[in-house]
This record gives structure tokens, sequence and C-alpha cells, in this order.
């Protein structure tokens, strides 16, 4: 009688044995399978007062921080304040954006000349590849990435600056007007490229067209390329 | 006259099977010569299908039935306009007076040729099919992993119990009394197995844990507007620094404020050039009804091209990468001094269409960069490379003699603690 209780529990003690060590694996084996791969959440910090910023940081506010600012009506691109420029900047553009349906000022902008005397050309490239290039090519064909020849995104096609006339005989002062307020679907750089960055562009342009008039009319070509240099 | 039939015959054949010939190669020339005029003179303000800084011009020819009209409002838009057309009028104040260039070079056959293309144009195919993600099948290897593991783990379980099963049989027959069995919760082997396996597991999790904390690695927000830095800076490659303008001359690479999305999407109003987008979770996002958002937050109406300040309000963006308030980072002196690629601690941005942090922005991870990293200095003969270096007198002598071959950031003072925390 005995022997048969005994191995009752025996065989009981090893049934549960196995059942919990199965439970374990699985357990296991949902830990390890189940963590999924994307992250949507930042963590944990310790003594976030050493992690966040206590003083306003673009970007880079605590909760209760951007509340205040939100309060106070205050965002972090603001344009700014009128009348106030940065240091080491050139003087302000004088000429203001046509109200809708104007061309006054556009007209105006015309005899603004160039206050630049000399500039670093590689660094006007390299704002020109980064900024304009993407839709009026890096060739300046008019045909960049997003135009793609009417294939890509931009629906309107690009000013071809080099080889039509339109716009090279078109004055530096209304392609820095364009530049600054935007004209027909190219939007505004005032906020990405400084009133000098933009002149370096524009003279970048203008550099490459006196090329390639001089490139396409080479007998008379040299005179002529050697004029925009000596004015520039 | 019965002779002259087959001359007749002939002749109208000889003169029918050219004029034949001719007609459809001038049309066919006529179309492309139609594209390329059309995109010489008129894309810039006009698109067959879509309303750009003109009207979308399809099916101009149905609206304007008048052809010489329409002649003369290419030609020269301001007579028309003087003469008080009232439908050219009304679509001039519709248009916010902008005024039309006047085409007087353009001859009839021209204009007939661009009329021709923009009736016959087709409108772009949309979205190709994409590839959706392929991190399923690098999840379904664990799994498998998991699985086998589960198999071999029964199988081995079940040996035991047959071979405890065989002991106690052949123990029975030897006549050995089989002893009370022990609870694998009282077994000493268990439970100090169980402990160790405990201690080396827990003490790994705690540890990491303790240094994982504050660091993100990998964090992958939901962002407000589903902006694919694939379909921006991978497909249609604009640049880093187009919308990050201030990586070059500021601390931080700044996120663009929305005018600069405005740039080009003041324009491209839907997503219908590029592959099918994925959330991370594998539904599929309307790339149009993105751009939608972006209106919305600048307040613009895609109807009108005009802007409503009072309706806009500002992207609340998730900041993803955050370095601690103790560490100064520069974003300027990365890139424009060490000519950093943004990849190098970016990742490959361009093929996320969700961002995740690539580095774990750790101080190990900034420091090892500093180690290995070598810093752009002058050759032996003071050439080339970054001037400023020029004021590292030894290493100079040292590259000379052949006692250094390279300059790391750390050699230049990388590695210091002033360098980051004060």
């Amino acid at each position: 009688m005995k022997k048969i209780a005994v191995k009752a529990a025996r065989r009981g003690a090893d049934r549960r044995s196995i059942i919990s060590a199965l439970f374990v694996i699985l357990l296991g084996a949902a830990i390890f399978t189940g963590c999924s791969e994307v992250q949507r959440d930042p963590g944990r910090i310790y003594m976030p007062d050493m992690g966040y910023s206590r003083a306003y940081e673009t970007y880079a506010t605590t909760e209760e921080q951007k509340a205040e600012l939100l309060s106070k009506g205050i965002h972090f691109s603001n344009t700014p304040v009128p009348g106030t420029m940065k240091r080491g900047e050139l003087l302000p553009f004088l000429i203001e954006k046509d109200k809708i349906g104007d061309t006054t000022d556009y007209h105006a902008s015309r005899d603004v000349k160039s206050p630049l005397t000399s500039m670093d050309t590689v660094e006007a490239e390299r704002l020109y590849l980064v900024n304009c290039a993407i839709c009026h090519g890096p060739k300046l064909d008019g045909n960049g990435p997003l135009y793609r020849g009417g294939d890509g995104p931009f629906p309107a096609a690009p000013a071809q600056f080099v080889g039509k006339a339109q716009y090279e005989n078109m004055p530096e002062g209304q392609m820095f007007y364009s530049v600054t307020y935007g004209k027909n679907k190219m939007g505004s750089y005032a906020s990405q490229l400084s009133t000098k960055q933009r002149w370096m562009v524009i003279a970048y342009i203008k550099s490459k067209q006196a090329a390639g008039k001089a490139a396409a009319a080479p007998a008379a070509g040299s005179s002529t390329a050697a004029d925009s240099t000596a004015k520039k | 006259m019965t002779n002259h039939r087959p001359i007749v015959k002939k002749l109208i054949f000889s003169i029918l099977l050219p004029t034949l010939v001719l007609l459809g190669s001038t049309s066919i020339a006529q179309a492309q010569d139609g594209k390329a005029l059309f995109q010489s003179n008129c894309a810039s303000c006009h698109n067959p299908f879509k309303v750009v800084t003109g009207p979308a011009l399809q099916g101009v020819t149905s609206r304007v039935p008048d052809k010489a009209l329409l002649h003369a409002w290419i030609h020269n838009n301001q007579k028309v306009l003087a003469s008080g057309n009232p439908y050219f009028n009304n679509l001039f104040v519709q248009f916010n007076k902008t005024p039309m260039n006047v085409f007087p070079d353009l001859s009839d056959k021209d204009i007939d040729a661009i009329l021709n293309y923009i009736e016959t144009a087709k409108p772009p195919t949309a979205t190709e099919p994409g590839n959706p993600t392929t991190q399923a099948a690098e999840s379904d290897n664990t799994l498998l992993y998991g699985i086998l593991t589960l198999i071999l783990a029964v199988i081995m379980l079940i040996l035991l119990q047959v071979n405890s099963s065989l002991k106690k049989l052949a123990d029975d027959k030897d006549g050995i009394p089989a002893h009370e069995p022990i609870p694998f919760w009282r077994n000493k082997v268990y439970i100090t197995f169980i402990v160790l396996i405990l201690f080396v597991v827990g003490g790994y999790m705690v540890v990491q844990g303790a240094i994982g904390l504050g660091r993100q690695q990998g964090y992958e927000p939901v962002q407000p507007i589903f902006y694919s830095h694939k379909v921006h800076a991978g497909i249609n490659q604009i640049s880093c620094l187009y919308c990050h303008s201030n990586a070059m001359d500021s601390r931080h690479a700044t996120v663009p404020p929305l005018n600069v999305c405005m740039n080009c999407h003041a324009a491209i109003n839907d997503y219908t050039h590029g592959p099918k987008l994925y959330r991370e979770d594998g539904s599929e996002v309307d790339g149009t009804a993105e751009i939608q958002k972006l209106y919305s937050y600048t307040g613009y109406d895609p109807k009108t091209s005009t802007y409503d300040p009072s309706k806009a309000h500002p992207v609340e963006w998730i900041k993803i990468h955050n370095l601690p308030d103790h560490v100064f980072f520069s974003h300027a002196q990365h890139t424009k001094a060490g000519k950093v690629q943004c990849q190098t601690c970016h990742g490959p941005i361009q093929e996320m269409n969700e961002v995740k942090q690539f580095a774990p922005l750790s101080m190990g991870w900034c420091i090892n960069c500093h180690r290995t990293t070598k810093v752009n200095f002058p050759d032996s003969a003071g050439n080339n490379g970054n001037k400023f270096y020029s004021i590292y007198e030894r290493f100079h002598k040292d590259l000379r003699t052949g006692k250094m071959d390279s300059v790391t950031v750390e050699n230049i003072g990388g590695t210091e603690c002033q360098k980051c925390h004060y």
C-alpha cells in the first residue's frame, strides 16, 4: 500500500517538474520573440535635470517650458525683429515685396547692384548646389532632380539660367528680388540664405552665364569673359 | 479617254501617298516640337494637369473654342485683356492679376503644336508598386530559433524522464528500495543552478539597464507628419543642408521652418511619383494626405494659393537625438572643420522612412570616434589641410621626422574632459 502511494507521489512530482520547466521555456521564448524592433519610447533617464537643459534650448524644451513659451505665443522659428540685422551681415535689401498683382518693386529691383566686391567661389558653388541645383540643375540648365524634364514631382519648369536670353539678360538685382521674396512657384530663400549668401549665389550664376556665353561664341568670347570678371 | 484613266489614277496615287506619309511624320514631329516648345516657353508657369502659377491647361481648346482668340491671347495677352474679353479678364483676376508673358515670336504653327501637346499629354502614371519592409523576415529567424530550442528542451526532458524510469525499474529489479523522491524545489542541485542563473542574468540586466538609462539608440517616435527622409533625401536627392541649413554654422542643425517645406510643396501638392510608403507596423501611408497636413499647419489654401496666418500653427516635431545638458556639442564644428558626413552619426538617413536614432550617442561612442578620426592636418610641407592646425608645431615636427604618421582628434585635445564638459 505504502509503496503505491510513494510511487504515485513520485509520478506527480515528476509531472509537475515537467510542466513547470515547459512553462519557463515557453515564457522565455515569448519574451525573446515578443520584443518589437521598433522603439517608440525614448526610455528612462536618471537625473533629468542633468539630461534636459534648465535654460531654453531650441527644440529641446521640457513640457513645462513648452507650455510657458506657448502661453506667450513664442515659437522657435520666429522671423528677426524688424529693423534689426545680423552682425557681419551686408546692408539689407531695401526694396519691399510687391503686393499681389503688382510688379512695381519687381521692376525697381533691376537697378540694384550687387554689393559684393570679392567672394569665395568654392563656397558660392556649394551654396548653389545645396539650395538651387535641386530644381535649376547642377549645370544651371533648369533641369534638376526635382523636375527631370517634366517627369519629376515638381510641376513647373525651373528657370534655365544658361542658354536662355531671358535669364542671361536678367539684371542681378531682379534675381536678388526673386531669391529674397520668391517668384512664381519658387519660394523665398531669405530664411535659408543670408543676404551675403544670396548675392554670392547670384554672382555664381552670372559667372556661369558668362562662361556659357564665352563657350557659345569662342571668337568674341575671350573679351566678354574678361569684361564680366573685371566688373566683379 | 480610256487611256487617261490609269494615268489619272497613278497621278492621284503618287500625290496621295507622299502626303499621307508626310502628314503622319509631321504630326509626330509636331508633338515632339510641341513638348519642347511647351517646356521652354510655358512650363515655368503652366502645367497641363495642375494649377501652378497659371491655370492647368489641358482642355483649354474646349474652354476657348475660338482658335483665333486663343492665338491672340498667347501672342499678346495684354491686348486681349484691354479689349475687355470677359472670360480672360475673369481668369486674370482669379489668378491674382499675375501678368502672363507675351509671346509675339511664336508662330501660329508653333502655338498649334503646343496646344496639340497640351491636349494629348498624359498625366504621370500613379505610384509604382514598392516593396514592403523586409523586417518580417528577420524576426522569423528568431522565432525559428525559439521553436528549435523548445523542441530540443522537450526532447531533453523526455529523455531525462525515460532515464529516471529505467533507473527506477532496474532498482526495483535489484531489490534496492526506492527512497523518497526529493521534489525539485528542495533539490539542492536545482536550487544552486537556478540561483546561479538568476544572479548572472539578473546582474547582467541590472548593469545593462543602468548603463542604458538616458540612452535612446533606436528611438523612433511617431512624428506628427509622416515625413520620409527616404523620399526627400534619397529618391529626390535633396541635400541635407537644404532643409537643415544651419548645420554648417550653428550648434543645431535646426529643424526647418515650414516655409522651407512650402518652397516645393506650394507646387507639389500630391504624392504620385515615388514608391508606396509604409509605416513600421506595415500600414500604408497616404502621401497626399500627409502633404495636406502640412497645408493645415501652414494655413495654406492650395485652391487659391494663399496663406491664412491665423490658421497656422507650429508642427510639434519630436526631438529624437538628445545629448544630456552637461555635454556641449556643436554641429558646425563637426561639419565645417571636421568635414564629417551627416550619415557618420545619423546612419543611412536617406533610406529611412521614419527616422530613428542610429548611434548610441554614449560617451564611449564619442571618445572612440575622437580616438580614431584623423584631423585634416596640413602635409609636411604645410600645404593643404586646415591652416588652423599650423599652431601644433610639435606634431608638425613629429610628422616630418616620421615619429607620427597622422594626427587624430585625440592628439589635439579631443578627449580632454573640458573639451565637451564645461
